[in-house]
């Protein structure tokens, strides 16, 4: 049996995980392969999902909403003009991700199974209310950011499932942007925002400052009307501090995260109302 | 990498001192503990895994309680190392316990390091990591002693 | 490390059979079987570039692609764009300019400056740093590279008007 096993279809590759409890599946090999050579992960086989043509692709469907499959590289989504509006910080998100080599193989399925803390996809999709599809024995389902994201490194995937699609929903007009601050270009991000204009309000998710990125619907609620009082942004930032459980690492320390959260937010926020 | 904590059991000093002395009760707290077994009265042997999403790594420990002021303290070291030596860990920790109104109160401080394939991309999600089996361990060792206690009465 | 295996690949227009673990990456087996010893093995971990090669049209980490994933795919490496007037190009320029010093990043640099001149004949400045903003050299402080990739574009506008 070979070490790489190449499934055609999703109903393939969900039997050959399930045959092979020691395999993993294999998106873009960016984060995989990453850390098997430094042998933190030592899969028994991989299962290829490369050649599925049901994962390819970014489609507006029928209700409106967009189905990005999870072969869909970096490079694809940094360049995708349906990513507009309320859902321009996704490409914005996809076009920073490390350089433009690992742009090419990097997959948003792959980046959304790992669910590094420190991912850019996560608080994009997190702030877009997009959905994870997930692809499994028990066949599919379809969870939300919160529900999807459980813990530090933890995620709901199921042994022997992973993530098929992501699905946004309609976009509104926006805009929204992405904001990373990182050591160095290319680097996982120290802090980073996503923030959409809805209306006279704001969506906004902060990312690698805790397990999952911060979000709080209720402080959103709070700040609507009030883009413009710096007082009321400076709080909506306080309220997002508090929800955040920041690692010290070598990208920099939890007090220098929390620093950063309130002025990063308060400067997201300008690039949605002036911008 | 250092930590430390404090947590109260609602449990009288000398139960908790037997406790904190007691290897079996004590493997069944330490989350993904495999298996405890006796060397000599302070040194014991445990296979440990711990997960971390996708990354999992199986222990082999050895557990020395180097020094015990029964029943106020004790500072004990553990070294685990992974079949083939692929990472070591080694930690120093002290258990100091105190009267508590409520019943006992147990304050813990341990030097963890780690070396090898889980130490060298020095993941500051590790400290994270650490941090939640000590909650987990401290929720069931309360527990049990809860148990145990109503058991008694 | 896997068993061993048949592994088949096209490389640099040829088909080519190795027997090597099956979880090698691209890079051990381009060096280690093949001898086409231009890819190096900087990081292991996609971040230096020094491994860059051609996966069908685009430049990938070749320490991040398993050779038992590159069924039906087109591997290009450095020794096999030798004909390529835009890598001549390109190799003179960074000769001319002083670029290479150590040479280890050289491979991955030019492979990278390659594509991105395939794309985007004259690019300034910002963009060259951009596109090579994934191929760290330890040696020359990256300025006579970017020189050298000016240089290249410019000789190349001369030849294509």
């Amino acid at each position: 049996m070979s070490y790489v096993l190449n499934p055609a279809t999703v109903e393939q590759a969900v039997q050959m995980l399930a045959s092979h409890p020691g395999a993993r599946p294999l998106s873009g090999g960016a984060s995989l392969v990453a850390m098997k050579n430094a042998r933190l992960i030592e899969p028994d086989c991989l299962v290829n999902l490369a050649g599925i043509a049901a994962l390819r692709g970014i489609a507006r469907q029928a209700d409106g909403s967009l189905r990005i499959g999870g072969l869909s590289r970096h490079r694809d989504l940094a360049e995708c003009a349906l990513l507009a509006g309320d859902q321009a910080m996704i490409r914005q998100a996809a076009g920073v991700i490390a350089n433009r080599v690992v742009r090419n193989m990097g997959t948003i399925g792959g980046a959304v199974g790992n669910a590094d803390p420190a991912a850019d996809y996560l608080p994009v999709l997190a702030c877009a209310e997009a959905r994870v599809e997930l692809a499994g024995p028990g066949g599919t389902r379809h969870l939300t950011m919160p529900d999807y994201l459980l813990g530090w490194y933890e995620t709901a995937l199921q042994p022997g499932e992973f993530v098929a699609a992501v699905i946004l929903p309609p976009a509104g007009p926006g805009p929204s942007v992405y904001r990373k601050l990182a050591r160095t270009p290319g680097d996982y991000a120290t802090v980073s925002v996503a923030c959409a204009r809805v209306g006279e309000g704001v969506r906004v998710a902060v990312g690698a400052c805790g397990p999952a990125p911060l979000r709080s619907p209720v402080a959103e609620g709070a700040l609507a009307g009030r883009l413009s009082d710096p007082a009321a942004v400076a709080a909506f930032g306080a309220a997002l501090v508090d929800l955040s459980d920041p690692v010290d690492d070598v990208r920099g320390s939890a007090d220098y995260r929390r620093r950063l959260i309130p002025r990063m937010v308060a400067a997201a926020i300008r690039d949605v109302t002036e911008g | 990498m250092q930590l430390d904590g404090s947590f109260v059991v609602c449990a009288p000093r000398l139960r908790v001192w037997e406790a904190i002395r007691d290897p079996a009760l004590m493997a069944a707290c330490v989350p993904g503990c495999q298996s405890a077994e006796r060397i000599t009265d302070t040194a014991y042997r445990a296979v440990v895994t711990v997960k971390f999403g996708p990354i999992s790594a199986t222990f082999n420990v050895v557990l020395d309680i180097e020094n015990e002021v029964p029943p106020d303290s004790l500072t004990a070291r553990a070294k685990g190392e992974e079949g083939s030596r692929a990472s070591t860990v080694s930690a120093l920790s002290t258990l100091t316990l105190s009267d508590d109104p409520a019943g006992t109160r147990v304050d813990w401080s341990t030097d963890v390091a780690i070396a090898g394939r889980l130490g060298k991309y020095g993941l500051g999600l590790m400290r994270k990591k650490i941090e939640s089996l000590s909650a987990e361990f401290t929720a069931a060792f309360a527990a049990r002693l809860a148990q145990t206690n109503q058991g008694a009465a | 490390m896997a068993r061993k295996e048949v592994l088949s690949l096209q490389i640099n227009g040829t088909e080519r059979e190795v027997f090597a673990p099956g979880d090698a990456t691209l890079l051990t087996v381009l060096r280690d079987d093949l001898s086409l010893t231009a890819a190096k093995r900087g990081c292991n971990q996609g971040v230096c570039g020094a491994c860059t090669v051609m996966v069908d049209d685009a430049p990938v980490r070749a320490c991040l692609t398993l050779a038992g994933a590159c069924a039906g795919r087109a591997v290009t490496t450095l020794e096999g764009l030798g004909s390529d007037p835009v890598m001549q190009a390109l190799q003179e320029a960074m000769i001319v300019s002083g670029a290479v010093q150590c040479g280890f990043c050289t491979s991955g640099m030019l492979v990278t400056a390659r594509d991105l001149l395939a794309q985007t004949p004259l690019p300034d400045d910002a963009t060259i740093r951009a596109a090579l903003s994934g191929n760290l050299c330890r040696c020359t402080g990256y300025t006579r590279i970017v020189e050298a990739v000016h240089s290249a574009a410019q000789a190349l506008r001369e030849v294509t008007p």
